[in-house]
């Protein structure tokens, strides 16, 4: 039934491959082409699959395991090269494939004139193959190598421009934040293999609410370990200071993998082992925590930014916490729709400043944007398609599935008024920093006086215009999305609550009037404001200092603990020794050597002195 | 005479050959130090062949005598060559094994 | 004294003079500092050999030993002698010559220790007394028992023939020479 699945991972590894090998032979063109015709056609072999998912009835879609080749197999471990196809794993392998597809087409406009341009499709598609793997695999091995490739491929992507100093790092960055994430994640395939014995998807859920009471301790300890990596690598509270630097690698990537697809496999991942946190209940009101927090935190730091993107990254860090805790809470499919709502519009946030960037000739900072409307009208409307459906504006896709997180926080099982009041409250914060670079970025004066802006390419539009589209209208598909992913999560409760839903409303609406508002005050009282918020605006400014604070408490004293053990351990220690036995080797053999004289005659003696020492216990003993 | 005549003589045979290969310089006479050390054990293998009424020691010798003569003409036409190429007749000038 | 007694006090007493001559040749060998003078006393401790060879019941060995080794192997030496000039050697008293001799004495006392464990006991009846040692009786021995050994011995010539003629024959360029 899926038998050709596996060529969905097939062809962006082929391109990949094909790219690294042959990329600097051909041309640009073809390069081009190679590197999107690749996803397109994972894409179309997604919908394949899709349809004959849609052919089975919903009962039968869960579970089909399409074991590829028996990597190993030692005793009672047995590790199958796997992919499960289920509606989860087609409905990410949808949006990976059809979001990636687009801004695969878009980067052929915006990296048109990089040098390394083959480089870049090479790594895009070594990227899309790897969350192809993440997603597409059936057990937790699987699941982590994906998990690594798409941490090296975020690497690769962000340190692109190599010669840029700020880039390389902020790539370290991201990567040493990541495999924290990692050892967490081996850490928690270790726990499972020792307690449930296999490290498939499907044995390990089957048996774990039989094996396990709620809130067992090897249930809490997985789910934790588990929710390292997937904190990692959704950027959530404490490990979340790489997304912001991250924007730093080229806007498509932004678009691609710190907005649509990487950075939702933590939410994934805790999809996908629903089944463990479930038994977890302890775990699922951290999640839905750390989630909220991060949301409000991350959405008061975009308040202040003046990167255009580090704004939307940190709106990416804050949608990403209300993903979390519609896990948290357990509202799973709508999380999932959240997530693909979220990869239509901040993909179309992302390249709509990236094309405005481009037109401005690398320029990143708001302060020195400004009257665009005119010059950039798609990209204008498209932007504000976008930022309206991130504020949650009535009838975009945005709305149907923030509106439905804000409210299941309230009255799903698991929620409360809390959840509730912070959701809200960062709804209007969204509202406000979104319209705020909206309004810096398309009204008023050009404040930069030497650049030209001008509309990009058709190549970089058209793509808007697709994604537009699904922003505007992707609401329309939050029923068939919680019905599609109903035989893995099980039906939501929808529920109707009139007087939360207009506070909700009136939150984001009442967001995009503060920034229109404070966009029309004069300066000098928009800076007697700031005088007056003085500490608070420092602090949001600075990132609630969290960088400095890592700094002191980690890296310094990492930094100092290794130059003392450099010092003593490596270079008295190791190195002394290691020096030590290689000098006194050389001495020994040399003085060794001088008996090896070359002189036939002093070998005779030796043969002779040998001979009289075997005589001598022959004739003695 | 006993055994221990052929033994002892045959010993000493062998020392005074061992001796010679060590203390003389001359290759031509080391190879002869060495003709004396297989003699020496040439001569015990057929008095023992005597002693014990077994021809197998004397086959023995046979086959050491034809070895030595094999080898013997072989080392004298490497001494030659090492000659003509050296000029030299001192061993302890060839010494490019050494360590 | 019967002639019995006589006889083998007689036998005794050349075996033991041929013995000691053959010792005292092979000191020569080794002593003298004219590499001819050590040719010659070579031949004679063969010889010597040879003589013991006939006194041990060998007398096959004993013409192979005159032929082989005083005649063409001697022969050999001396040619060699004769065309690299039979230069004096300079003896000189080195650690590497007292450790020799020590060693060798020590070697020799050895030696002399382990002789004195005791004697063996003949194999009797297994070769008749007047066949023994003759080349009847090695040639039957040879090309019954040993006939492998034999022509592996033969091959064994044929390959150090072909070794001495390509060594003599092809002349070598001078080897490169180690630079001091």
């Amino acid at each position: 039934m899926f038998a050709s699945s596996w060529l969905i991972l097939l062809f962006p590894l082929l391109g990949f491959i094909g790219l690294s090998w042959y990329g600097n032979r051909i041309s640009r063109k073809l390069v081009g082409f190679v590197g999107c015709g690749t996803v397109g056609a994972s894409f179309f072999m997604t919908l394949v699959t899709l349809s004959n998912l849609l052919f089975l009835q919903p009962e039968e879609r869960v579970g089909q395991v399409q074991t590829l080749y028996q990597w190993i197999s030692a005793g009672s471990f047995k590790l199958n090269l796997a992919i499960l196809v289920d509606p989860l794993s087609v409905f990410m392998f949808l949006i990976v494939t059809g979001v990636g597809f687009v801004i695969h087409v878009y980067s052929v406009g915006y990296m048109h004139d990089d040098p390394e341009y083959s480089r870049f499709f090479a790594y895009l598609n070594l990227f899309i193959f790897s969350m192809l793997v993440l997603v597409a695999a059936a057990d937790f091995f699987f699941l982590i190598v994906g998990w690594a490739l798409v941490g090296l491929a975020s690497y690769l992507l962000i340190g692109f421009w190599r010669e840029k100093a700020s880039a390389v790092l902020a790539a370290r960055k991201a990567f040493v934040m990541n495999v924290i994430g990692d050892v967490g994640m081996v850490i928690a395939a270790l726990v499972i293999f020792e307690t449930f014995g296999t490290l498939s998807f499907v044995d390990v859920f089957a048996s774990a609410p039989d094996q396990f009471r709620p809130n067992d301790d090897a249930m809490l300890l997985i789910t934790m370990l588990l929710l390292v990596g997937a904190f990692a690598k959704s950027a959530q509270l404490p490990l979340h200071t790489w997304l912001p630097d991250a924007m730093e690698g080229p806007t498509p990537v932004s678009a691609l993998i710190h907005a649509a697809t990487m950075v939702t496999a933590g939410v994934y991942l805790i999809a996908r082992c629903h089944v463990l946190y479930e038994l977890a209940p302890y775990t699922m009101y951290f999640i839905a925590g750390v989630g909220i927090i991060t949301a409000i935190f991350a959405g008061s730091m975009a308040m202040v930014q003046y990167d255009i993107k580090r704004v939307i990254a940190y709106s990416t860090m804050s949608q990403l916490g209300y993903m979390f805790l519609a896990m948290g809470i357990g509202v799973y499919s709508l999380g999932m729709f959240h997530l693909m709502t979220h990869a239509f519009f901040k993909a179309l946030l992302f390249m709509a400043a990236g094309s405005v960037i481009h037109s401005l000739d690398g320029e990143q900072d708001l302060r020195k944007m400004g009257g665009l409307q005119k010059v950039m009208p798609l990209t204008h409307a498209t932007f504000l398609i976008g930022a309206l459906a991130l504020a949650g504006f009535p009838l975009t896709s945005g709305y149907f599935s923030k509106e439905a997180i804000i409210l299941s926080s309230y009255h799903a099982e698991m929620g409360n008024i809390v959840f509730w009041a912070i959701a809200v409250l960062t709804a209007g914060m969204t509202a406000f920093y979104i319209f705020r670079v909206y309004l810096f970025t398309f009204f008023g004066k050009l404040r930069s006086p030497e650049a030209h802006p001008h509309e990009s390419p058709m190549i970089m539009v058209a793509p808007l215009l697709v994604l537009a589209a699904l922003a505007l209208l992707g609401g329309v598909l939050g029923p068939w999305v919680d019905s599609f992913l109903a035989p893995v999560f099980g039906h939501v409760a929808h529920p109707h609550d009139n007087a939360l839903e207009t506070i909700a409303l009136i939150a984001g609406i009442g967001g995009i009037a503060t920034a229109g508002l404070l966009y029309m005050v004069s300066k000098q009282r928009l800076d007697l404001f700031k005088e007056a918020l003085a500490p608070l605006y420092d602090l949001l400014l600075h990132k609630y200092y969290v960088d400095e604070i890592y700094d002191y408490l980690i890296v310094r004293p990492t930094k100092a603990i290794g130059a003392f053990l450099e010092q003593k351990a490596e270079r008295e220690g190791v190195d002394f020794t290691v020096d030590q036995v290689g000098l006194q080797i050389k001495e020994v053999s040399h003085v060794i050597s001088l008996w090896q004289s070359g002189k036939v005659r002093s070998y005779a003696l030796n043969m002779i002195v040998g001979v009289v020492t075997i005589l001598m216990f022959v004739v003695f003993m | 005479m006993g055994q221990e005549f052929v033994l002892l003589v045959s010993a000493s045979i062998f020392c005074v050959g061992a001796a010679g290969f060590m203390i003389r310089k001359n290759p031509l006479i080391m190879f002869m130090s060495v003709e004396l050390m297989l003699n020496s054990v040439n001569f015990l293998l057929i008095a023992y062949s005597s002693f014990l009424n077994s021809l197998d020691g004397q086959i023995f010798a046979l086959f050491i005598m034809t070895v030595a003569a094999a080898e013997v003409v072989v080392g004298l036409a490497i001494i030659l060559t090492i000659f003509r190429t050296r000029h030299d007749m001192d061993v302890d000038h060839i010494d490019t094994l050494k360590g | 004294m019967e002639i019995a007694t006589v006889f083998n006090f007689t036998h005794d007493a050349v075996i033991f003079a041929v013995g000691m001559t053959a010792i005292l040749a092979s000191l020569g060998v080794i002593l003298c500092s004219s590499p001819i003078y050590c040719a010659l006393y070579l031949i004679g401790h063969m010889i010597c050999l040879a003589l013991l060879f006939l006194l041990y019941n060998a007398e096959f060995l004993a013409v192979v030993q005159i032929i082989v080794y005083a005649g063409a192997v001697m022969i050999l030496f001396l040619f060699i002698i004769a065309l690299l000039g039979g230069k004096k050697e300079v003896q000189e008293n080195t650690f590497h010559r007292a450790m020799a001799f020590a060693f060798v004495f020590i070697l020799l006392g050895e030696l002399y220790l382990s002789a004195t464990v005791g004697t063996t006991q003949p194999i009797r009846g297994e070769i008749p007394a007047e066949l023994f040692g003759t080349a009847k009786a090695i040639g039957l021995e040879l090309f019954s028992k040993h006939v492998v050994a034999f022509e592996l011995a033969s091959g064994l010539l044929l390959v150090a023939a072909v070794g001495v003629i390509c060594l003599a024959k092809f002349s070598f360029a001078p080897l490169r020479r180690r630079v001091r």
